[in-house]
């Protein structure tokens, strides 16, 4: 065995795991700090990865797929802040609902789509810094041989947690989570900013989802996310809402879900069943080990309408 | 335009259109936007939404063997209808269902089949307490953490299901399966030893137990001050723990008991239809016993109707691709949008009464 290709090997698979794990919980925690529960990550995820991966490989274009995921999140967010908010119904049943229906409506279409095929993407993403990947031992090719959708991703993450701290948005975003009354009273609409961060989230849930079809693993298959949209939520609280913390998060847990194949890549012997159970026992830990102290933004999950 | 006597309003009349709107057909309204949102995938798809729902009326609904498989399907969904509202009385959200029941079912299907040698009675038995016991476990870790650290149990919960997923199959692909058969799963049990059915049909003695259990659950909550005692906790964990309720500790025991049900729903299975626990087995009751629970507005007697609703959409998701070329995925669809349909209609607003808690370990919860 080649230990240095291993590492290589498990590094790299552990990174780009992250980044759907990064994007969804990063998108889930802008939600989350303006007051909205989405626990209809995964299936926003799902219609992300599904309709990315339709327009990909219908157009030939990648970058097309990933922008037309991000796009169908964008809508499922926008549906989900209305129907929240301005209906005000109850955000777990609103949830569970995305996530059930997202499941079967891309089961669905698949099916209708490419019936019993499993068509792959034929093109494979651009490296735009392979050529000096290698000039850097182990690590070289682990964070310089990705596609260029993988450094977009994290720029993204560092744009949301920018955006989050410095920004008049970022902090009506923090404002209406915490204190909506206070907000309201400034003559800020509390419902248009929790919608706005609604469609943040749906945005990256979407991008998410189509970054795990377009640029991991090359294909759809029905359910392909298996979680992925739970644990995203689980890190944001992890990650107690801040981006930073959550990437990191994401890269631990990148490596637990990217265990399993970058060993198989790396010709270890592995029970799979028992390699998938890794990340959401993880999770469990993590949450036993950091739960203490934790204080969620106050207005979570509460439906804000003014006080008469 | 009768006249009245100034500070005399007439009685209201009971309008069409106020009957139309009145909360108590809020489900039927769902049901119909859930199939309209059907209909319209349908035509978007290139099938006619009219055939295949005509198609779906007579063979799955108006033909004796679809009754029976409704009522057969609506058994377990009874179960975990059951569970999820018990800890929703208490304004908890029990997500684990889904593991639950696959715990109840796996130590269910290795007890049932070591008792095989037994008369059945003693089987069925010690399978239903060995279920129940496992589905009360699963839940229970969820709940110690919620209750001993305050972890929020939605989060675990649903770590807890995909941990059951992947730790069933591993157990039944290693030591728990039976060594004499290709396929994964555990040892089958032979049909005779299956639960009773009544006559020629498949409908078992699995929907007496059921509707006993909701029955009785109408009675804990109607008669007794525990079921009181839930029910001042879900209307307000603060003003409950005012009262002397131990509110941390009774939020466990709901949790546990509800395990305990949806367990049941495990056992149901294995000892009826399926016999056998196999790898990968999901039935994923867990969602839509959610979605039920509200179809039947959060009322006991409510879980009847609404578990024959979904009992007939899992029937219908067998049937209709051969029927009508529609794929049983479709189904998943409809009860999606049934969810959000319900998640919209107005009684749903006031589902949670109080807000989220994750970390924080609040005595008595914040309203």
């Amino acid at each position: 065995m080649n230990v240095e290709l291993v590492i290589t090997t498990l590094l790299a698979t552990a990174l780009l795991s992250a980044v759907p794990l990064a994007l969804a919980s990063v998108g889930e925690a802008l939600g989350e700090r303006a007051g909205l529960l989405n626990l209809g990550t995964e299936g926003m995820m799902l219609l992300g990865a599904f309709s990315g991966f339709w327009v990909a490989l219908k157009s030939g274009s990648l970058g097309l797929g990933l922008l037309t995921g991000a796009v169908i999140g964008l809508v499922c967010g926008l549906a989900f802040g209305l129907i929240a908010v301005v209906v005000g119904a109850d955000q777990v049943l609103l949830g569970l609902g995305f996530t059930l229906a997202g499941g079967g409506l891309t089961a669905f279409l698949f099916r209708e789509s490419f019936g019993s095929r499993q068509p792959l993407l034929a093109e494979s993403m651009g490296r735009p810094f392979r050529g000096v990947a290698d000039a850097v031992p182990i690590v070289g090719q682990a964070i310089l041989g990705q596609a260029w959708f993988f450094y977009l991703a994290w720029i993204i993450v560092a744009g949301a947690a920018l955006g989050l701290k410095y920004t008049t948005f970022g902090l009506r975003i923090r404002a209406v989570g915490d204190a909506p009354d206070a907000v309201d009273t400034l003559g800020i609409s509390v419902r248009a900013t929790r919608v706005y961060a609604a469609m943040c989230a749906g945005t990256l849930a979407g991008l998410a989802g189509a970054s795990l079809s377009i640029v991991e693993v090359g294909f759809f298959q029905p359910n392909v996310t298996h979680g992925i949209g739970f644990i995203a939520i689980a890190l944001a609280m992890l990650g107690r809402w801040n981006p930073t913390r959550i990437a990191l998060m994401a890269i631990l847990f990148g490596m637990l879900r990217g265990l399993g194949s970058g060993l198989q890549l790396a010709d270890v012997p592995v029970q799979s069943d028992f390699v998938q159970l890794l990340p959401y026992i993880g999770v469990v830990i993590a949450l036993v080990v950091t739960s203490r102290g934790i204080s969620l933004p106050a207005a979570l999950g509460v439906t804000w309408t003014r006080r008469k | 335009m009768a006249v009245t006597p100034a500070g005399i309003r007439p009685t209201q009349r009971p309008g069409v259109g106020r009957l139309l709107r009145s909360p108590m057909l809020d489900p039927v309204w769902a049901v119909l936007v859930a199939l309209a949102c059907g209909a319209i995938v349908l035509l978007l798809t290139g099938h006619d939404p009219i055939l295949a729902y005509r198609e779906w009326i007579e063979r799955a609904i108006l033909r004796p063997r679809g009754i029976q498989e409704t009522i057969v399907r609506a058994t377990p969904l009874l179960f975990a209808g059951a569970a999820v509202l018990l800890a929703l009385r208490a304004g908890v959200w029990n997500i684990g269902i889904d593991g639950q029941v696959l715990a109840g079912a796996l130590v269910a299907a290795v007890v049932a089949s070591g008792l095989v040698h037994q008369p059945k009675v003693v089987m069925w038995v010690g399978a239903a307490v060995a279920g129940i016991i496992a589905g009360a476990v699963w839940a229970a870790i969820p709940a110690l953490l919620r209750g001993r650290f305050g972890i929020n149990e939605i989060v675990t919960s649903i770590m807890f299901n995909y941990i059951a997923v992947s730790m069933t199959a591993w157990l039944v692909k290693g030591w728990l399966g039976d060594p004499d058969v290709v396929l994964p799963q555990t040892r089958l049990i032979p049909v005779d030893h299956r639960l009773v059915t009544f006559g020629e049909t498949r409908v078992h003695i699995g929907l007496i137990v059921a509707v006993i259990l909701v029955v009785v659950l109408g009675a804990f909550f109607s008669r007794t001050v525990a079921g009181y005692e839930i029910k001042a906790i879900g209307a307000s964990p603060r003003a409950a723990a005012h009262g002397q309720i131990p509110v941390d500790v009774s939020i466990t025991v709901i949790l546990i008991g509800s395990g305990a049900i949806a367990g049941l729903a495990g056992v149901n299975d294995v000892l009826s239809t399926k016999g056998a626990f196999q790898a990968e087995w999901n039935p994923a009751y867990g969602f839509v016993a959610f979605a039920l629970v509200f179809l039947g507005q959060r009322s006991i007697i409510g879980l009847i109707p609404a578990a024959l609703v979904f009992g007939q959409l899992s029937y219908a998701a067998d049937v209709m691709p051969r029927a009508a070329d529609v794929a049983p995925a479709f189904f998943d669809v409809i009860e999606g949008a049934l969810m959000i349909a319900l998640a919209v209609s107005v009684w749903a607003r006031s589902a949670s009464s109080g807000r989220i808690r994750f970390g924080s370990r609040g005595g008595g919860g914040d309203v």
